[in-house]
């Protein structure tokens, strides 16, 4: 008994006002925030290189092989926070085997596969082909095997061959532009699916996942630019920089506007969920919310890069702000997403309480778990740079 | 077709053939036979214990309850709601007809106060949820602490079925 009342005290410290019994804890965690995050990561990065590609915008070419290499790494893990989120993590898999038509998630295992064979896979592919047999004849030992292997032991440089990859990469590219809005529309549309439940149940919901998406990756891409070039002690393209600068205003622009209009929405049809809501966002979310994604992950870098429009400081000042923008951006998207996913399970759809989120620093679903996750892409990424250094590749102009 | 297209067109169908196998394999034998699930699940779940009965088993030897619960607000509820699983209860009233029943099979009496509280106790999200505009009825709502508060002082506090028949409140 003892024990009993000593468990229900803890749940009642949790709680306020009146939750229904299956609302107290939330089910799911800081892994769920991750899942959309990292996917977006993915989606901008790719978007970017878009740019470059299928844009023909070529002042962006310093980044184009480091996006894709960036999109790659985190693809591959984009799906582990699900899998270790699972009670059974070792069922994963059939999801894949036995899907059914009517579920979204089950779906999402064939976009994603998509996504990281048919567009990721293929375009780093055909646009390293050339380089791998390359490098596979000046390289030794494990790297040359490597080389050999992923080039499919294929020998052919000449230039019809190359030229041939150049086209397929190309039309992969353009197939892959409505793969990577599908594949973060998608993860968007799991949510705004969702009709129970009044925060996430938006018709905007996957275009609002898609912009923040184009917006992280961007960032990401940008930051990973700006610190590998530092590390490998290169001058920064100040061009290309102010390129992608000035495309991730205008993304922010547009993501700001939608998650505005969507919240401008809320508040005008003010439907019976709205008092909740309207306590939801100044009580439990007021921090992450109006200061995390608001102030510091979304208006300081859109009024710093709406005044990099007008008026550009030194080379030396833009370099910092630069480096530190991309930051500030990452960091407001992971709390849009924290927002979302922890925001929707914190009130009851009785609509009269709310719970409160508490995780661990280890366990399962622990915040070192999510840091892991995090940390893992840069790994993949690190290992990728030193196997296709984009750097070393052979220019191919993409015309 | 150059040789790296076909080299790679016959990794993609390894992968794909592969995948096919692994899911010939690795799909429950019975998935599919009689929707989308495993049709021995549903043999797997026959093989749980249980623990509940039919209302009409407890009727067999109390009639006069049921006829009772019939008349009242609680014609509805089955008689496990409030007295807990009774099939082993009534297998062996059935077995051993007249034989006293050994205690662990006596089934609980709710009486005190917190027993009826669990569905009238009043609580500003059931009532939305209960009310039932079909039969025009709703579960009653009492605040338990004031409605005929107990004297704590007495030694016997009062009890909702001092004054309402459970079985026909």
């Amino acid at each position: 008994m003892e024990e009993h009342l000593q468990n229900l005290y803890e749940v009642l410290s949790k709680v306020e006002g009146y939750v229904y019994p299956n609302e107290v804890e939330l089910n799911w965690s800081i892994l769920i925030v991750l899942y959309p995050y990292i996917t977006g990561l993915v989606a901008g990065a790719f978007i970017l290189a878009s740019l470059e590609r299928i844009f023909k915008i070529k002042i962006l070419k310093p980044t184009y092989g480091l996006a894709l290499l960036t999109a790659f790494s985190f693809m591959l893990v984009a799906t582990m926070p699900l899998v270790s989120h699972l009670g059974k993590p070792m069922r994963a898999y059939e999801i894949m085997i036995t899907p059914h038509s009517s579920s979204a998630m089950a779906i999402f295992g064939f976009v994603y596969l998509w996504y990281l064979m048919v567009v990721l896979f293929l375009e780093i592919w055909f646009d390293y082909r050339r380089d791998m047999i390359i490098w596979a004849n000046e390289s030794k030992g494990v790297k040359r095997f490597l080389y050999k292997m992923l080039s499919l032991w294929t020998t052919d440089i000449s230039p019809k061959a190359v030229a041939l990859d150049d086209r397929i990469g190309y039309i992969v590219t353009v197939i892959g532009i409505p793969s990577a809005f599908l594949l973060h529309g998608y993860v968007g549309f799991i949510f705004g699916s969702i009709k129970a439940n009044p925060w996430w149940s938006t018709v905007l919901m996957p275009v609002i996942f898609l912009f923040s998406a184009m917006v992280s990756g961007i960032a990401l891409v940008m930051l990973v630019y700006i610190v590998l070039t530092r590390i490998r002690k290169q001058v920064l393209d100040m061009d290309c920089l102010d390129t992608i600068a000035k495309y991730l205003f205008y993304i922010l622009i547009i993501d700001f506007t939608l998650e505005g209009l969507d919240q401008i929405h809320r508040i005008y049809v003010a439907e019976e969920s709205f008092e909740a809501l309207h306590k939801l966002v100044f009580g439990k979310l007021f921090y992450s919310l109006f200061i995390y994604q608001g102030i510091f992950g979304t208006l300081v870098p859109l009024a710093t890069l709406g005044t990099l429009q007008f008026y550009k400081p030194k080379a030396k000042i833009r370099r910092v702000i630069y480096t530190v923008l991309p930051v500030l951006v990452l960091m407001g998207i992971f709390f849009m997403r924290w927002n979302v996913v922890i925001g929707g399970q914190l009130f009851s759809k009785s609509f009269y309480g709310y719970t409160t989120f508490k995780t661990s620093l280890i366990g399962a679903e622990g915040y070192l778990m999510a840091i892991t996750w995090l940390i893992i892409p840069f790994l993949i990424l690190s290992f990728l740079l030193w196997l296709l250094p984009p750097w070393k590749k052979i220019e191919t102009n993409h015309d | 077709m150059p040789q790296h297209i076909k080299r790679l067109i016959g990794v993609f169908a390894i992968f794909i053939v592969l995948f096919l196998v692994m899911r010939q394999v690795l799909k429950p034998s019975s998935f599919g036979e009689l929707g989308h699930f495993r049709a021995k699940a549903i043999y797997e779940n026959t093989l749980r214990p249980m623990h509940y009965t039919i209302a009409d088993s407890c009727t067999k030897c109390h009639k006069s309850i049921r006829a009772d619960k019939d008349q009242g607000f609680h014609k509805k509820l089955k008689c496990e709601v409030c007295h807990g699983p009774g099939l082993k209860h009534s297998l062996f009233a059935n077995q051993f007809k007249g034989k006293e029943l050994p205690d662990s099979l006596i089934l609980y009496k709710p009486g005190e106060r917190k027993d009826c509280a669990i569905c009238h106790q009043i609580n500003a999200a059931r009532i939305k949820i209960l009310f039932d505009t079909i039969n025009n009825t709703m579960i009653k709502q009492i605040d338990v602490a004031e409605h005929n508060p107990p004297d704590l002082k007495a030694n016997e506090p009062a009890k909702c079925i001092d004054c309402h028949n459970p079985h026909q409140p």
